[in-house]
């Protein structure tokens, strides 16, 4: 077990990375979502909850990650089908945790199976939503600092307008 | 006058600073090394278990090849045959062997009996199933006729192989329960102990399908009867102090004690039992402690050796005012009872042990865990249970 030294003297207890290997390929994933979910905010010690979270996503990296390419990669169909819900899952939570399969998707989306083609465009669907997501992000703050320059008289009308352009063409 | 404590005022100081020392030198050893004079019994996986099955029958047939008579050879378990291991403080088997022959009526049929039980372990194995004493009995009532017979044969199989019977996938029915700040998995589950309701979760026997994976808590209480359990369980204790609460109803059976050997292992915990004070109380406290004289074999895999006596201690009755009303007098067999354990190595051993059997035997008295309800319903979870983990008052 991973021992976590709580400041008031108490401890909190993970189970090693090391013994996730021979799980089912879902369980380290549900494991982290699992702990994150309904245990992260029950130990009442901000420190500790900080290392927790950085050994989620080290089981993450290690562990879940992996294992779901290395099913990915393999030939069983109905298997590749129950990783590819459980990583379609994770990509609506959180999808910065699924992106270390996207290299895969690519291949499996001309897959002959129709379940795991729909499945793989769902997902690299959530992929390019979440990049959308950030690009529009990146230009709203370019936008914004357009804007003082404009009022400030630091750039032309013309310039902003051009900017402004974007954005919008962005964002529709 | 001073003010009454709450169980929230409690410091749970003693039990705090035995954690940390556990948790600096690691008291349960990893590996436990066994005398030279003991035998070695192993926890093995399915395929492990299934090779020392096909190993054995090899054998046997190359005997009948050789001679028409099969024997098989296995570890005593008579009481000549178990050793006190005074260093790691288990009862465990020794090296005397006997040999089973297939010559007489009476050793025909236990040979067979033998033989057919491997058949069931070989079954049970390779369909990845569990069955338990009662199950077995049942698949060949005829040739068992009556289960101690086929518990006897259940037992020869698993010491013959030299390993736990859990490995053989015969179980016990399922007993005691366990409630508290504990997350396990059983097969692709993840079961959260604390949100069972007061019941708490029925511990599996099928233990090769569970597996620890979170916990908060800083001690475990066994506790011997469900009566006090559920009140422990109410008033959820474990939300006021991390605990891990577990009961067997009595006596703990195999799946309660490799469970309890389990959480011990892994996550290095005190542990504390709560019996009657009484010597039935004592002797179950004993059995978690290094294990039963029946299934010393396993006791490595069984016993919990860091185990404390919580109580309830004889001297505890006046140190809290249990009123004579609720204290009972000893029966012959109690008196009995006490003077046996006062005569195992184990208990003169242990001083603090001793004497309060010492001063059971003289006050002959004894009194159960509910006798401290004589305060008030509160006065357990509040006050007892708190009061010696804080001072550090168990033996």
């Amino acid at each position: 077990m991973k021992i976590f030294h709580k400041k008031d003297g108490g401890i909190v207890q993970l189970i090693g990375k090391e013994k996730m290997q021979d799980w089912p390929v879902e369980l380290p994933l549900v494991f982290i979502e699992y702990i994150r979910d309904k245990q992260l905010g029950t130990y009442g010690d901000n420190k500790v909850e900080k290392e927790i979270s950085a050994y989620l996503d080290e089981i993450l990296k290690d562990v879940a990650i992996p294992r779901l390419i290395s099913v990915l990669e393999g030939d069983d169909q109905d298997e590749i089908i129950f990783a590819l819900k459980r990583i379609e899952d994770l990509s609506k939570k959180n999808v910065e945790m699924a992106r270390p399969i996207a290299p895969y998707l690519e291949k499996l989306i001309k897959n002959s199976n129709k379940d795991i083609v729909k499945l793989a465009e769902s997902i690299s669907n959530n992929f390019q939503k979440a990049d959308r997501r950030k690009e529009l992000a990146k230009k709203r703050n370019i936008m914004r600092e357009k804007e003082s320059q404009f009022l400030a008289g630091k750039i032309s009308g013309e310039e902003y307008a051009k900017a402004r352009r974007e954005y919008l063409t962005l964002k529709e | 006058m001073a003010k009454k404590k709450t169980s929230q005022d409690w410091d749970f100081k003693a039990t705090k600073s035995l954690l940390q020392e556990y948790l600096e030198k690691g008291t349960e050893k990893k590996d436990i090394k066994l005398p030279e004079d003991t035998i070695k019994i192993d926890d093995l996986n399915k395929k492990e278990t299934l090779n020392r099955i096909y190993k054995l029958v090899d054998k046997v047939i190359a005997k009948i090849y050789a001679s028409g008579r099969p024997t098989i050879e296995l570890p005593s378990r008579s009481s000549s045959n178990i050793i006190w291991d005074e260093e790691n403080d288990l009862l465990l088997l020794g090296k005397q062997i006997m040999e089973k022959q297939f010559h007489s009526l009476t050793s025909v049929a236990d040979m067979t009996r033998l033989m057919r039980v491997l058949e069931i372990v070989d079954e049970l194995l390779v369909k990845d199933i569990h069955a338990t004493k009662r199950e077995i009995f049942y698949t060949d009532v005829k040739l068992f006729r009556d289960q101690k017979n086929s518990d006897k044969s259940i037992e020869d199989v698993a010491t013959m192989l030299y390993t736990t019977r859990n490995a053989t996938h015969v179980v016990a029915a399922p007993k005691g329960s366990c409630v508290g700040r504990l997350r396990i998995r059983d097969r692709n589950d993840i079961i959260d102990l604390e949100g069972l309701g007061s019941g708490g979760w029925t511990i599996s026997p099928m233990l090769d399908n569970i597996e620890i994976l979170e916990s908060d808590a800083e001690f475990i209480l066994v506790i011997e009867k469900d009566a006090a359990m559920m009140r422990l369980a109410e008033a959820r204790f474990w939300r006021k102090h991390p605990c891990i609460l577990l009961t067997a109803q009595g006596v703990g059976n195999v799946a309660v004690r490799m469970f309890l050997k389990r959480l011990t292992k892994e996550l290095n915990l005190p542990v504390f039992s709560l019996v009657d004070s009484d010597p039935y109380g004592h002797y179950i406290h004993s059995i978690y402690l290094r294990g039963s004289k029946r299934l010393s074999y396993e006791s490595p895999f069984l016993a919990t050796p860091n185990i404390k006596l919580l109580g309830v201690l004889t001297r505890d009755l006046d140190a809290y005012n249990i009123p004579n009303e609720v204290r009972i007098p000893m029966t012959k067999v109690d008196i009995k009872r006490t003077k046996d354990m006062l005569n195992e190595d184990f208990v003169k051993q242990n001083k603090e042990w001793r004497e309060d059997l010492s001063l059971a035997l003289k006050l002959k008295i004894k009194a159960e865990i509910q006798a401290f309800s004589t305060h008030g319903f509160e006065f357990l979870t509040d006050r007892y249970i708190p009061e010696k983990l804080s001072t550090g008052d168990w033996i």
